[in-house]
């Protein structure tokens, strides 16, 4: 591999966490910090993006991370418009190069992109003279979830190095999990991936990438030592595609149970990156306990796209 | 026309025939072979009415035959015709193409067959042969008239890509085939174990996240064809292997004397699930690898001048069916063509048009437009020292003539001139945009190689000329 680690001296893209370095990383978690007090203020707006067009390209629903993104470009004063998949002209045929061309045309400075197939934010940063950020695209990166996971956990345990963070439940279709994969690793916390086998397939799959990580079937041997639990939205599509036996199993094997909640202490965060199915994969008991921060990680996501938002523009 | 090609590098698998001589064509035919020793015994009369092509520091062979070439006429004219399609055939030094029935209307009645065979002979730059469909519109459920499709010329059966997954129908088909004397070209891919797939599955499926071929989907599939083919004794040929699994199967299944062929690709031979990556770095958990001109993948024996990090990361090029494998897969490959478990290099030359490429990664077609770029890239094994070129040169001749069982393409007199010059070591750059081929679907495009053919000659008449050549 070749050994060059010097930064660029500008990013342009945020596409995954995967060319951010641990310094970058710190630095945005550090930017974070001030914009959430910006946030805390009165009047939440600063004028650092001013003048600029930020488009939110959703091709996907999500209105979470779509509203998100829009407080967030607000907050920093830069024009934000949507533009919905639906209902537009891409339901008539149009590809995504042209769409993103006429978004170039119209002025866009930073596109937003939300994608269901993944990789489509480079094929958006290939045509497009602007900044590109991934707000999630299939499978692949979710970097501002992970960014914000970061400063969440950062933020309540004083830090991330040598942390033992659990990743729960529907691994191999989660871009959220993949973008955790970096930013974790790359701060020195150790992960281990549990769910059952067929939600995350070999092992050996993700060490080549991730040589650290280690997988477990095994969710109460798993708890054992973690510092964070972070479960992940299992959709019921999964279990009828024969991906697993029931969603009754899988609640009994791999949910966050009253049962675990009591077992794991206050002491272990529990994080969920949203939406729930509350029940499912975490219960309600745990998804409201004290040591739960899913609502904090919410309100830290504004302040995380601010930071990158600003960091792209600045 | 009388052509006199002299002094080249003779390759003649058939004939066991490796030296330095004059080729004497005419009428249509190899008129003679010299050896450089008694190249002027025949005095000095030659020169009148011959053109001399001067052939010295090349290599002359028999034309290529590509079993599995994707021609798109009819109904698909916007990525292939069969006149742009043999036209890059000749580029690449192919002189016989066999054409996939992956057409609309498909080879499925001897009236569409005639069709395309009068089209070749019309329009055609070098020969086409036809594979009939194994199925009706190739849609897995009857059996298409093989009878008459033999009957109007059909050298071979097939559906494609499309994977036949009713097993008693292949059962079936291949022996109804057998009777037939003709071989059933499979394409072998498990659909429901494949469904969704978009590349490789493995490590780097899974950084990518992108949903995955494992190659299980192709073993599966192989291990099945063989088990009918062992029952019916029928020919099965299996089209485009690209793992070590499969190559294992199809070794053990001729060990026990099953009639079983196989053809394997060049970009399966040489370039692995790490062209998806592009310019990412390939991770192993160090720091970032930044945006590197070299090539980050040493492990894979992948020359400085085949560099994946030319291309941006998920790059629809280098979505391929079956997918693009991993280095094992490669080397397994290789082995499979020098022990000749692998019959045959076929291009599965499948040219798209910028509509169905210049998208996103899952909904990108597969293919790769392969003629013009086949022989380099073969001959980069050569190169590396993995193939001999009087083997590479075997598996583009003799290999896929015996999987048709026709007589080898060979240059001894009376044969039909089909041959090819190409330069072993002149170094190119892949230009897509200047392919005669209407796909320019190649990930290749930018990419050094080293290998150029300058002469293609079908029947005795040059198809293909390099310029300055």
């Amino acid at each position: 591999m070749a050994t060059s680690t010097s930064e660029p001296a500008r990013r342009r893209h945020a596409i995954d966490l995967d060319d951010f370095s641990a310094a970058e990383i710190m630095e945005i978690l550090e930017t974070t910090a001030s914009m959430k007090e910006v946030l805390s203020r009165e009047i939440k707006q600063v004028p650092a993006l001013r003048g600029r067009n930020v488009v939110n390209m959703f091709y996907e629903d999500s209105t979470r991370t779509r509203i998100s993104f829009e407080l967030a470009a607000r907050a920093l004063s830069a024009n934000i418009v949507n533009f919905s998949a639906r209902g537009s002209s891409v339901e008539k045929g149009e590809s995504l190069i042209d769409t993103v061309r006429t978004l170039q045309a119209l002025g866009a400075d930073i596109v937003v992109i939300r994608h269901s197939q993944s990789g489509a934010p480079y094929l958006v940063a290939q045509h497009f003279h602007g900044s590109v950020i991934n707000a999630g695209d299939g499978r692949h990166a979710h970097p501002t979830q992970a960014l914000l996971d970061l400063y969440t956990i950062n933020e309540r345990l004083g830090q991330l190095r040598d942390l033992q963070v659990l990743i729960l439940g529907d691994v191999i279709h989660s871009r959220v999990a993949r973008s955790n994969l970096w930013g974790l690793t790359r701060m020195g916390a150790r992960v281990t991936l549990c769910g059952p086998p067929t939600l995350i397939g070999p092992a050996h799959y993700w060490t080549a990438t991730w040589p650290e990580v280690t997988v477990s079937h095994d969710l109460d041997a798993a708890l054992a030592g973690a510092n964070v639990v972070m479960a992940l939205r299992l959709q019921k599509e999964r279990q009828q595609a024969g991906l697993l036996p029931s969603l009754r199993e899988y609640t009994r094997r791999y949910g966050l149970t009253p049962e675990r909640l009591a077992r794991i202490g206050p002491d272990v965060l529990i994080m969920h990156p949203g939406p729930m199915n509350e029940g499912v994969e975490i219960s309600p008991e745990a998804a409201t306990a004290p040591n739960a921060v899913i609502e904090e990680q919410v309100t830290n996501g504004v302040a995380v796209r601010m930071a990158l938002l600003y960091r792209l523009a600045g | 026309m009388r052509y006199l090609i002299k002094n080249g590098s003779i390759i003649d698998p058939a004939q066991r025939v490796a030296m330095v001589g004059d080729v004497l064509v005419s009428a249509g035919k190899v008129e003679h072979v010299y050896d450089v020793a008694d190249r002027y015994s025949e005095g000095g009369a030659l020169n009148d009415d011959v053109e001399v092509i001067n052939a010295r520091g090349a290599v002359v062979a028999p034309g290529f035959t590509d079993l599995h070439t994707y021609l798109r006429e009819p109904g698909e004219e916007h990525k292939e015709t069969i006149a742009s399609g043999t036209r890059a055939a000749a580029h690449g030094g192919f002189t016989t193409v066999c054409a996939m029935p992956s057409t609309c209307p498909t080879h499925d009645t001897a009236a569409v067959v005639r069709q395309v065979q009068a089209i070749a002979r019309e329009q055609g730059h070098v020969h086409v042969e036809v594979i009939g469909a194994l199925t009706v519109g190739r849609e897995g459920r009857a059996l298409a008239d093989l009878a008459e499709l033999a009957e109007a010329g059909c050298i071979a059966f097939s559906d494609g890509g499309r994977p036949l997954e009713d097993a008693a129908l292949m059962r079936n088909a291949l022996a109804y085939a057998a009777a037939l004397g003709l071989p059933v070209m499979a394409c072998c891919e498990d659909g429901r174990l494949s469904a969704g797939w978009a590349m490789h599955e493995g490590a780097v499926s899974t950084r990518l996240g992108l949903p995955g071929f494992p190659a299980a989907a192709e073993e599966a599939r192989i291990a099945r064809d063989i088990a009918l083919a062992e029952l019916t004794g029928a020919h099965l040929h299996l089209c485009q292997v690209s793992t070590a699994g499969g190559v294992a199967l199809i070794r053990a299944a001729r060990e026990r004397g099953v009639h079983v062929t196989a053809e394997v690709a060049p970009h399966h031979l040489t370039l692995s699930e790490h062209w998806v990556l592009g310019n990412l770095p390939a991770g192993g958990g160090g720091a970032p690898a930044g945006r590197t001109t070299r090539s980050p993948h040493p492990e894979l024996g992948v020359p400085a001048w085949l560099d994946p990090t030319l291309l941006p990361p998920y790059h629809p090029s280098t979505r391929v069916r079956p997918p693009l494998r991993t280095a094992a897969d490669l080397e397994a490959l290789v082995e499979g063509l020098r022990d000749g478990t692998i019959d045959a290099i076929a291009t599965g030359h499948a040219p798209q048009s910028r509509v169905e490429k210049d998208c996103e990664y899952g909904l990108a077609a597969p293919g790769i437009s392969g003629l013009e770029t086949a022989l380099a890239l073969v001959l980069s094994l050569v190169h590396r020292g993995e193939l001999d070129l009087v083997h590479l040169v075997a598996k583009l001749t003799e290999g896929p003539a015996q999987v048709l069982d026709r007589s080898p393409a060979s240059l001894r007199p009376g044969a039909r001139a089909d041959l090819v010059i190409f330069d072993p070591d002149a170094s190119w750059t892949v230009d897509a945009t200047r392919f005669v081929s209407l796909g320019q679907n190649t990930p290749l495009h930018g990419q050094r190689l080293k290998g150029q053919v300058m002469l293609t000659m079908a029947s005795g008449r040059i198809v293909f000329r390099r310029a300055g050549f």
